[in-house]
């Protein structure tokens, strides 16, 4: 499998993730699958790797 | 390799052979009529009304409610093809266009697609897709103007791909997704390739796609490489028999138009694309065909996504298709599969159980059943029951299948006489009664397998388990327990039980 990190939405406070090798520390904006908000990594209040 | 077990001994007694019965039905699919889903639906709900049912009240798939009536249903055990008559169009106004699923959630009605009938959908659903497959058949092609599929043509800003009635199928997944077949032609030979992979709807004119590095992958990639878009026709409804010849295992430069057109038992009719005209062809009888590019250098976040094996493939950094135009017919039906569950378990299993049957007969001739379940996602388990001669057999025949394919996680193989493959409650009663792990069972650590496998440690590799649950030859081995088969055979429920009572076991009325 690939590797994963569980990521918090910081607008609706639900989890997913994303792929570790294309996603985990770059500048790509993240898109939450449940609310829909674009945002950084960084302003995540948590992040399960 | 690491080799744990100690084998069981040679000599002693062999099986009966078992006996392959009734040799399948291979008429053409719709003799006279063009290969088409609508052709295929009349004659299911002709020949049985069973296989079918309508849901005539209003639905939102973008809501979950499509996949909602299909989950309550196979939380009953029950895999009908769904038609949701009043589906809503993403952009939350009733889209006027019907959507089909769970197609292809039984082999007998997959057998039905392939012109077999439905009692043909064990071991002979499975070797006659592998005759054809072996096959080419060339298209037909038709212009534009006798072409169903241009009825409607939207190009350029005309295209809003939110009329259709796009699915979200799972609670993670990054949006509603068209699920069926991207076709993409390799610039170097001109081969066609149709393949399974999700589209995430990201605008009116713009798909996310994910790709494994497989055929359409390659092809994408020696565009890119040449710095230029790769041309791409996304078939969104067509005959069952297209999309099941889409999952043919055929070497890379093999056109798939071709051998859809052998699997389906009648050329496949197509006709030039509205974007790249005769260089690119699009079938002709296909319900909607969207046509659109994958800008080379592109990538955007794309997913997660609930993948087949019943888990969510991540949110990733993929590639996108920029819609060019948008065919279809006037009364176009919406066609998407229920990705994760029993459907394309299904579509993973017989188009390889056939190939895989007559590999490992060409080594261990006593083999008589190929089975990938549908507890194994179609694609990680395969059971395999053989008349046993040696020892040793059921190891190859194991070796042979996973080295065949290469998702293929763990095999356990049964003795054929008294064994079903296609009854996992009898595969796993061998595997219970029949192995000592340290004696019958093998592992091999670290061989390529599904990226999607989530219990891999790393991506592409992974362990396979070989279980040899036959009885031993060396010495006597206990007998399974038998009710003499001519006192069953013999029985008559409808004289022995009342109706009313044999209607609450769910078998009246009986003839």
């Amino acid at each position: 499998m690939a590797r994963i990190f569980w990521v918090t939405c910081p607008g609706c406070g639900d989890r997913f993730y994303c792929h570790t090798q294309d996603l985990r520390h770059t500048t790509w904006r993240l898109r939450c699958p449940y609310c829909e908000r674009e945002f950084d990594q960084e302003e995540s209040p948590k992040i399960e790797e | 390799m690491e080799c744990l077990s100690r084998r069981k001994g040679a000599g002693g007694d062999t099986v009966a052979l078992a006996t392959l019965t009734g040799a399948p039905e291979t008429g053409s699919v719709s003799a006279g009529q063009a290969l088409s889903l609508r052709a295929f639906l009349e004659r299911l709900e002709r020949e049985s009304a069973v296989d079918v049912v309508h849901v005539t009240e209003a639905v939102n798939p973008d809501r979950f409610e499509v996949t909602a009536v299909l989950q309550r249903l196979e939380d009953l055990d029950r895999f009908p093809l769904v038609v949701f008559d009043r589906p809503t169009a993403l952009d939350g106004q009733s889209s006027g266009i019907p959507l089909v699923t769970n197609v292809f959630a039984s082999r007998a009605r997959c057998a039905r697609a392939l012109g077999l009938g439905p009692e043909h959908e064990g071991l002979e659903l499975s070797l006659e897709y592998a005759r054809r497959e072996a096959r080419r058949l060339a298209p037909a092609v038709i212009p534009r103007e006798q072409a169903p599929v241009k009825a409607i043509v939207q190009r350029g800003d005309e295209v809003d791909l939110k009329q259709f009635p796009v699915v979200r199928h799972h609670r993670m997944d990054g949006g509603p997704y068209i699920d069926m077949t991207p076709v993409m032609r390799d610039p170097d030979s001109g081969a066609y390739n149709v393949a399974f992979q999700r589209n995430q709807v990201k605008g009116p004119r713009k798909l996310g796609i994910h790709m494994s590095p497989r055929h359409n992958w390659q092809i994408a990639r020696k565009y890119e490489q040449a710095g230029l878009p790769t041309p791409v026709a996304v078939v969104v409804g067509h005959h069952p028999a297209f999309y099941i010849g889409a999952l043919n295992v055929s070497p890379f430069d093999a056109d798939d138009y071709e051998v859809i057109g052998a699997i389906a038992n009648q050329p496949l009719r197509l006709t030039p694309s509205e974007t790249w005209g005769d260089d690119f062809l699009v079938p002709a009888d296909a319900e909607i065909v969207i046509e659109g590019e994958i800008p080379p250098g592109v990538r955007e976040v794309e997913g997660p996504f609930g993948e087949f094996p019943g888990t969510y493939g991540p949110q990733r950094v993929r590639w996108v298709i920029d819609v060019k135009a948008v065919t279809r017919r006037r009364d176009a039906i919406y066609q998407d599969t229920f990705v994760g569950h029993r459907e394309v378990s299904i579509l993973g299993a017989f188009p390889k159980e056939g190939s895989l049957y007559n590999r490992i007969k060409a080594v261990v001739p006593g083999v008589r059943g190929v089975h990938l379940p549908n507890s194994g996602v179609g694609r990680f388990h395969a059971y395999i029951s053989l008349d046993k001669r040696f020892e040793g057999e059921p190891q190859q025949a194991a070796l042979i299948a996973l080295g065949n394919v290469d998702f293929l996680k763990h095999v356990i193989v049964v003795d054929a006489d008294d064994i079903d493959v296609y009854r996992e409650d009898q595969v796993l009663w061998a595997l219970a009664t029949r192995v000592q792990a340290g004696r019958d069972v093998q592992v091999l650590c670290g061989v390529k397998g599904s990226a999607l496998d989530p219990s891999q440690d790393e991506e592409g590799a992974g362990d396979k388990l070989i279980v040899d649950a036959t009885r031993p030859l060396r010495h006597p081995f206990e007998a399974r327990i038998e009710v003499p088969r001519d006192a069953v055979a013999a029985v008559d429920l409808a004289r022995l039980i009342p109706p009313d009572q044999l209607a609450r076991l769910g078998l009246g009325p009986l003839s």
